[in-house]
């Protein structure tokens, strides 16, 4: 049983607020500019296999204060399990991770992953790893519960949706390059923080 | 390592306002990492690999704290993808020392990759680097790495190398 990747997106994004979101590269990308365009700015949308959990980590390391969350998929994580590891050791009290598992990698047309062949089980992975809170869901019910209880968590929460792969169709496509994006996510991070990350040189 | 190495790190890493250090321990740097996890202003996060390390870096970054990646240059080759996409790709920058293993000098046949790979590796990341043999040049090579990352938006290297580490 699978359910759909942007229906999940549609309940968490409904969540969602001041939070800061930082997601991996392929159909997600397009589908959560969409399905939460309230959190665009506050969403960094990274086209990287292996990064997204452990930056995700490293800026809810920064702002201990704030929600942030991961939208990592099961190509990704499998590309660096370690940080399931590190996050099991360090515990980060603001960190939701979100792993779309669709079993395949879709960006490319479709390959199967690891998690095909039903034996390799992402959330038992992350048990093992100390992330006591590890869970698997295949309902929309079951991912929208996840997602409150991992959205207030003070430990490691984790989430594998178990998704369908069916791209969202009609959906706008996002025109910017990472360059641009991270500038975006800077200057909100910069605005709804106080802070400066990205200043201006001695001389202009 | 030297302690007085060791302090300059420590001393070089405070005055760029580092407050967070991810390391993958390794031998020649043996002494700087307990330094680092006593230190009270710094928080240490030991990885798994040095490209979850560089990864955690890049989202220290990104919230506007300052971070640090120590490790042995044999960690830059396991760090190449998430430096090149997070560098080349967004502009994340990562600042990196490391030590470095297989210069002139090196008795461990195993150590002698690191030290042909460290610059061409990093020439072809273009990342800009200084290879430290003295004590007294460590604490202004790291504020300087420092000080170019957060102009250029991209990544910069110190290597420990000669007496500071043997």
């Amino acid at each position: 049983m699978s359910i759909s990747r942007y229906a999940c997106m549609e309940l968490l994004g409904r969540r969602l607020t001041d939070e800061l979101v930082i997601l991996s590269l392929g159909g997600a990308v397009d589908e959560w500019y969409d399905a939460a365009p309230h959190m665009r700015a506050a969403s960094l949308f990274q086209q990287q296999l292996g990064c997204v959990s452990a930056e995700a980590f490293g800026l809810a390391v920064g702002l201990p204060h704030r929600r942030v969350v991961s939208l990592d998929t099961d190509g990704g994580l499998l590309f660096n399990l370690g940080i399931l590891a590190t996050l099991g050791n360090e515990r980060p009290e603001n960190l939701f991770v979100v792993v779309w598992d669709n079993e395949q990698y879709q960006s490319i047309g479709g390959p199967r992953t690891h998690t095909a062949s039903g034996r390799v089980d992402l959330a038992a992975i992350a048990r093992g790893a100390g992330i006591d809170q590890a869970h698997t869901v295949d309902t929309l019910e079951d991912f929208d519960a996840h997602c409150a209880a991992g959205l207030a968590a003070r430990e490691p929460y984790l989430v594998v949706a178990k998704t369908d792969g069916v791209l969202q169709p009609g959906i706008r496509r996002k025109h910017s390059d990472g360059l641009e994006d991270k500038y975006v996510f800077v200057r909100h991070v910069e605005e709804t923080e106080g802070i400066t990350i990205m200043g201006p040189s001695e001389h202009n | 390592m030297q302690q007085e190495a060791v302090d300059a790190v420590l001393s070089g890493l405070k005055k760029a306002g580092v407050s967070v250090a991810c390391y993958l321990p390794d031998s020649l740097l043996e002494e700087l990492y307990p330094a680092l996890d006593a230190d009270p202003d710094i928080r240490t996060i030991q990885v798994t690999n040095e490209g979850e390390g560089a990864a955690i870096c890049g989202g220290v970054f990104l919230s506007g704290k300052r971070a640090v990646l120590v490790m042995e240059n044999s960690g830059l080759r396991a760090s190449v993808e998430h430096l090149a996409r997070m560098g080349l790709g967004a502009g994340i920058p990562v600042i990196m020392i490391m030590s470095h293993r297989g210069d002139l000098g090196e008795n461990n046949w195993w150590a002698v990759p690191h030290g042909i790979t460290m610059e061409p590796v990093l020439k072809a990341l273009r990342v800009p680097y200084r290879i430290v043999r003295s004590a007294d040049e460590v604490e202004r090579a790291v504020t300087d790495a420092f000080t170019w990352s957060y102009t250029a938006y991209y990544h910069s290297a110190v290597v420990l190398s000669g007496e500071t580490v043997r």
